[in-house]
Order: structure tokens, then sequence, then C-alpha cells
């Protein structure tokens, strides 16, 4: 069995490459005028939260490479570490990152942790800084267990999820408007991810897609995005502080204080914690279905269609 | 990568980033050009809440909302805007104007920039409000 085996941490040894990537989408802005927005407090905010989680990754990465050296242990398969292994893992985990992100979204207790990253009313490269603190606590690294069950060493399913998160990186922005056909059939790119930011009803929950958006394509949940509608990013109810604080931990907060509330059963805690975001037990807010429901609705009275 | 290396990356970084947008004037708060300005940045938010009247403030960059469900507020987030109904609001009145505490962790405080005529028809209006 591989024990002993190491990968290099990619997303650490990536800073130089997004500080520099960073430096050259606000040049070209400036220089272009074109191709997206910058905003001070908004952008420092984006990066302070990328800071604190690779510090929170330092500090609380070892839950997380516990359970899979012990998922290691039990398993009696070992597929090796050659290169078609390694590219197999990437897919799979791909395949992983999908659901884990579709969960981001549909169940809050994980919203909680994934909201953060769309916090931004702006989408440009430091938006894809904007990384949560409190992942650790969704135990979505559950998900990841299949992977080393079947016998992908924890140490390569860790170095092709920072490969991941590194291509994400480039489709955080509004300078690059679509790939070539071929390329945006298959990969996610910064049009498809435009979408999957976007506030507008019909952009909501689309494109969970890390790396390959067929996922999205074969689960049902791809949306092309619309010449004709520009996307609006943010939240559906968007933050009114940059607090850093504030922004990451804001949903735990509104989970307890729903939970705990009085006069409510048993059921309906659990659903304010476990449920899509948005619903409520007396029905006064709206779920992003609700949300896009009510959307056609009122397109269909306007229309006629 | 050595952690203080790291560190060094990320803090110059940041602070570079951050120095580069201010000399590109990225710093420069919104304001709403118009009453129609703020009524679009407040329908952003609440679609199905129209706004019976709108007021702006001196500066621009707050408008008290006046609905059917009592009074809100919209207000520039830096380039962009937040909006929230005022219920549960605790009012102050300040030098520069009044200081808005909501029981909200999202927007717990909203310093809005009045002259005293303005403050008194703003707390007119948010006193209605549950």
């Amino acid at each position: 069995m591989t024990d002993m085996l190491t990968y290099p941490d990619v997303v650490q040894l990536a800073v130089p490459f997004f500080i520099a990537a960073i430096l050259i989408e606000l040049l070209w802005i400036v220089i272009k005028k074109r191709g997206g927005r910058y905003e001070t407090r908004d952008a420092v905010t984006s990066l302070v939260m990328g800071a604190g989680n690779v510090v929170s990754g330092i500090l609380l990465g070892f839950i997380a490479w516990g359970f899979f050296m012990v998922l290691w242990e039990i398993t009696p398969l070992d597929l090796g570490t050659s290169w078609w292994v390694v590219a197999l893992c990437f897919v799979l985990d791909d395949l992983r990152y999908y659901w884990v992100h579709r969960f981001g979204h549909r169940v809050r207790w994980v919203w909680a942790s994934h909201v953060n990253h769309h916090s931004s009313q702006h989408y440009n490269l430091t938006t894809a800084l904007r990384q949560t603190w409190t992942g650790t606590f969704t135990f979505m690294m559950i998900i990841r267990a299949p992977l080393i069950l079947l016998g992908f060493h924890p140490a390569m399913v860790l170095f092709c999820g920072g490969l991941n998160l590194i291509y994400q990186f480039w489709i955080h922005t509004e300078a690059i408007g679509r790939m070539p056909r071929w390329f945006e059939a298959v990969m996610n790119t910064p049009s498809h991810h435009r979408v999957h930011h976007g506030r507008n009803p019909r952009y909501l929950d689309a494109n969970y897609a890390g790396v390959f958006i067929i996922w999205d394509k074969m689960f049902g949940t791809f949306v092309a995005e619309d010449d004709k509608e520009k996307v609006d990013f943010g939240l559906v109810h968007n933050l009114g502080t940059f607090n850093p604080l504030r922004v990451a931990f804001h949903e735990w907060i509104a989970i307890f204080k729903d939970v705990t509330q009085p006069g409510i059963s048993f059921k309906d805690r659990l659903a304010y914690a476990f449920a899509p975001p948005g619903w409520s037990h007396d029905g006064s807010r709206q779920t992003s279905e609700m949300i896009k429901e009510r959307h056609k609705a009122a397109n269909k009275a306007a229309t006629g269609n | 990568m050595p952690i203080t290396v790291l560190a060094a990356l990320v803090v110059f970084g940041i602070a570079g980033i951050a120095v580069l947008t201010v000399l590109f004037g990225f710093n420069k708060r919104r304001s709403f050009s118009d009453i129609e300005d703020a009524h679009r940045a407040w329908l952003r938010e609440f679609p199905e809440l129209e706004p019976r009247d709108i007021t702006l403030s001196q500066d621009g960059c707050h408008a008290l909302v006046q609905t059917n469900q009592g009074a809100g507020i919209v207000w520039s987030m830096g380039a962009d805007s937040a909006a929230r109904l005022l219920s549960g609001a605790r009012v102050e009145q300040s030098a520069k104007g009044l200081d808005l505490r909501l029981p909200d962790y999202t927007a717990p405080r909203i310093r809005a920039a009045l002259s005293p005529d303005q403050q008194t028809t703003w707390l007119n209006r948010i006193k209605d409000t549950p």
C-alpha cells in the first residue's frame, strides 16, 4: 500500500500566479475600459476571504486528512500512482465536486459555508478567491470517501482537488466572452460560470460544474448564458457589509436563529438547517425554485406564452 | 512553499491590489443619480415590493423607501447597492445625519448623511414602521 505518497500543494504554489493574473485583469479593465469591474472594498474582502481560507485549511485540514487516512487504512484497494490513475482521479474528483457544489446550493447547512463565494456583486478574479472559512463543518469530505475506498490515495485526491480549484480561478472573469465552441461544449468557461454567479431568476441554481460542464448537461442543470439577459452578480438578498467576519459566518448565525426560534416543531428546526436555502415554516421566504416559478409565471402573463 | 514566503505574498499581494484599485479610482462610492436610479436599485432587491414614495439623501448614497410593508432603505454598497426593510430598526440622530441599527447580521449599521430638515422627515416616516 502506498502510504507515504506526497504531491505538491498546488494551490499554495499558484498564489503568485493568482496575484499576477489579478493585476493583468485589473490593468486590462483600466486600459480597455471594458471586461469587468473592480471596487476596492469588495476586492479586499474577497482577498481576505481567500487568505482566511488558506489559514482555515492549515488549522483544520487535519480533520479531513485524518478521515481520509482512516479510509485508506480500511480499503483493500490501491490503484497506484501511474499517470492514467491521476487522470481518472481528476475526472472522478470533478464529478465529486459537481455534487458537493450542488449540495452547496440545495442544502442550507452546506450553503452556509458556500454562500460567501457568491456574496460579491462583482465578478472578477478576486471573486474566485472569495472562499469559505467553514468548509470543514459541512462534512462534505464524506463525498470524497468513495474515491479513497476505490483505491485512489488521499494525497492524489487532494492534489486533483487543488488542480480543480486552480482551473476554476480563471473562469471568474468578465474579460473573456466566449471560448471556442468545442471548448464551451465540454469545459466549464467564464460564460458558463457567470451564469452560475447570477442572481437573475433564470440563472439560479445552474452550472455547478468545476472543470467539465458535461456534468451539468448530464444531470439537467445546464443553463447557457443569454446575451439578451445580462448576468446580475451576487445574492438574491445582497449583503450590506464588507466585514469578512460577517461574510464568513452570517448564514451560520441565521441558521442558529431560525433553528432556535420558539414555537416551531422539531421537523421545522431540521428543515431550517438542511432544507434548501429560503425554506421557511410559514412560507414567508422564497427558495430559488419558488423564485424561478414566480418569474416564469410573471413572464408567461406578460407575454401570453 | 515556506509559510513566511506565503504570508508575505498574501499580505503584500492584498495591499498592492488594494492600492492599485484606489489609484485607478475604483474606490468611489456609488451615489444614486436620481429617484429613478434608487427605485431601480430597490426593485433589484425587492422586485415584488413596489415603492409608494422614495426620498434621496443629500449625498445621494441613501434613499428612504415607503412600501405597503413599511419603510425601507436602499443604499450604496461600494459601487453597488443593498436594500432592507426597516422593521425593528433603532434610529439615532447624529451630527451628520441618521444612524440606523438593524437587527440584521448582514447589515447591522447604516449611516445616512442628512440635513436637519431631512432628518426630521425621515424620522417621521420611519416611526410608523413596526
